[in-house]
Formats: C-alpha cells, structure tokens, sequence
C-alpha cells in the first residue's frame, strides 16, 4: 500500500493520505462535478489503510473552507467508516480545522461533531 | 418435552431485526439529507444576498465613475468657455441644443445623450491661447485671428489621445465646429458631410446661442436677425438640413433658452 496524494484545484482540496505518519488530510474547497467519482480513490485507501495497515494512532485533519452539499454527503459517509472501525478499537483523532472569519465552516464542523459523538472530534481554531 | 415451535417464527424474527436495522439506517439517512439540504439552503441564500450586496456595489461604482467622466468633461468646457468670457449656463444651453439637433437629425438616443454631453467642450481648446488676445475687447487683427483660430486644432491635440467614446466625440466636436457647410471655414476647410455630423450640430448650437447672448463687446441680437441670418447661411455655413430642423422645431430650442437664462 502506498502514499496518496492528490493536488489541490480550483473546486478540489489537497489530499494528503500519509501511511507512516498515519496521516488523512483534506485541505482547501470541495465542490467537485463529480464527487463520488472524485472522493473515490480516497474512500478505497482509507478503506484498505484500517484494514490492518494503519499506525496505533491516526490523525485527520479537515481543513475544508467550503463545500457543496454532495461533498457534505461523502463527509457524512467518510465519517460514518472511520466511526466503524473506531468501534472496531482503531484509535482515531479528528481536527476540523476553521478559520473563525468563516462562520459556515464552524458550523459545518459542529453538525459533524454533534452527528458522530462517538468520535473523538475536535473544532481546532486556525 | 419442549413446545413444538413453529421454525418460520425464528425466521420471521430474524427478518424483524433485519428490518428494523434497515429502517433505522434509513430514518438516519433521511434525518442526515435534511441536514445537509437544510445547511445549504442556508448558506446558499447566505451567498446569494453576499453576491447581490457586491453586484450593488459595482453599479454604485459603475454610475460613480460614468458621473465622474460627465462632470470633468462638464467642467473641461466650462473652463474652456470661462476662459472665452462665456457663461456656465451658455455650456449648457449649447448641449441641449446638441441633443435635440442630434435626436431629430436621427441618432438615437445614446449617441444624442453623449453628444450633448460631448458638445460643452468645443472651446476647450481656448486654454491654450494667451489672455492677451483671449481677453481683448475690440476687433482682432489678422495676427490675432490666426492664433485665436488655432484653438480648434489646439482642441483637438488635447483631447485626441483619449480613447473613451465621450471624449472621442468631444475630440471630433472641438476639431470640427469652426468648420463650414461651404468649405469656408477652418481649421481644414472641410466642406458638406466631410464635416462630421458632431461637428456640424455643435456649430449651430453654438452659433445660435452666441447670437442670443450679449457680451462685453457686442448685445445680443435680436431673434429676427438671428433667423434671417440662419436662412441666409441655410447651405453656407450650416448643413440645410439642421437648419430645417432648427425652424421646425424652433419653440424647443427658445424653450431651452428661456429655461436657462444668463442671471
């Protein structure tokens, strides 16, 4: 298994996919044509990575200052996964990254945290 | 000895608890669409009023910058007449008449607009030419007339570098509204419709008000020898048709003059 990396574009975030630092990081916008098509290859790692490949610790950072609502979805099912395996004893840490000029992004981080209690998710103030 | 159990029970309640996963995890699903609609409704109206409060501010922008072009150009033939000892209110009586030359002359009612907003900066020229002779009282001699003729082409060089279309036109108004219908005129002698429609409008507003209007050195006419001198020179100095245009519609033209009048 190997290190993803996908580079940031007008309408995509940078993905940085780290297997030794055990590192998922998301950062810029998100409103792609084809979200599911775009996040796919991300989905599939994050997949195989916690299907024994992952560190004793992982770190996600999220630092997506906007998104549409089909990104928003794959959110939701990105953190529906990673709450799976966390109840399989995977020990996940969550930073929704916000700027505190942008009000959207904190409340989208704080729909997520109050939609997945069981996660260990932190708003970090940029 | 156990009860005998019927087995589709067991099976029924393995569907049961199948079932009710499943609708849970639809329930879910449901509540997490709505959010998610809900959350973009909002910020999408959000958006939409950030974009109509930037689209107001650019039209805002937009009218200041085309009233600011309106008010140099206004002040720039103010100056120009100030220097030739006319009044503010002969700058505007000449642009109203542009307009209403330029409507009936058949230009719609954009060009007409910019015309009269182009017109006030006929003389504009005049900046450049000494006060000595600017300001003298009596007849000019040859010499003096030279240089004073010299404020059409002097015009023209100031303005000429412009590329706004308000300022195009006024290049066009100041080279050319010293020019006649007959080919007698100056800076180049242009003769008929060589004379650019601009030029020849801007000539008999000028004209016409100049007539009207008493200076320190001359009365004003009196408005029978303003007609018979512009019947005279129908042909001559002014292109016929304006000057048709002009008897035809002559209560709008004395309805601008008496709207306003030198205090």
């Amino acid at each position: 298994m190997e290190n993803l990396i996908i580079d940031e574009t007008v309408y995509t975030p940078r993905i940085n996919l780290d297997i030794e630092n055990g590192l998922i990081e998301l950062v810029g916008k998100s409103y792609p044509e084809n979200t599911f098509e775009f996040y796919k290859p991300m989905m599939d790692w994050v997949e195989s990575y916690f299907s024994g490949n992952e560190q004793a610790k992982t770190i996600i950072n999220f630092e997506i200052i906007y998104f549409n609502s089909s990104s928003s979805k794959l959110f939701f099912d990105f953190f529906d996964l990673i709450e799976e395996v966390t109840e399989k004893g995977k020990y996940v840490e969550i930073n929704w990254i916000y700027d505190p000029d942008n009000d959207s992004a904190l409340e989208a981080g704080e729909d997520f945290k109050e939609d997945f209690v069981k996660l260990n998710f932190k708003l970090v103030e940029k | 000895m156990e009860p005998f159990e019927n087995k589709l029970i067991g099976e029924i309640e393995e569907l049961q608890s199948k079932f009710n996963q499943t609708t849970q995890k639809l329930i879910k699903d449901v509540r997490r669409q709505d959010k998610i609609m809900s959350r973009s409704d909002k910020r999408q109206k959000q958006e939409y009023d950030e974009l109509q409060k930037k689209f107001a501010e650019v039209e805002a922008l937009q009218r200041e910058i085309e009233e600011t072009q309106k008010e140099v150009v206004f002040t720039m033939g103010a100056i120009g007449e100030s220097r030739s000892k006319e009044t503010g209110n002969h700058v505007k009586r000449v642009a109203q008449y542009s307009k209403i030359l330029a409507l009936y002359y058949g230009m719609n009612e954009k060009e007409a607009e910019l015309l009269k907003q182009a017109s006030p900066m006929h003389d504009i020229g005049k900046v450049a030419i000494p006060d000595s002779i600017l300001n003298k009282p009596g007849r000019f001699n040859d010499e003096e007339r030279k240089i004073m003729d010299t404020h059409a082409k002097l015009g023209f060089d100031m303005l000429n570098k412009s590329n706004r279309p308000l300022l195009k036109m006024a290049t066009t108004v100041a080279y050319e509204h010293h020019e006649k219908w007959n080919g007698k005129g100056y800076p180049r002698g242009l003769k008929g419709e060589e004379i650019h429609i601009y030029g020849r409008i801007t000539a008999l507003a000028d004209v016409f008000d100049a007539l009207g209007s008493s200076r320190v050195y001359k009365k004003a006419w009196e408005d029978e020898r303003i007609f018979k001198l512009f019947k005279e020179e129908r042909g001559e100095h002014f292109d016929p048709k304006l000057i048709d245009i002009f008897f035809e519609h002559l209560d709008e033209f004395l309805e601008v003059r008496d709207s306003l009048k030198d205090l």
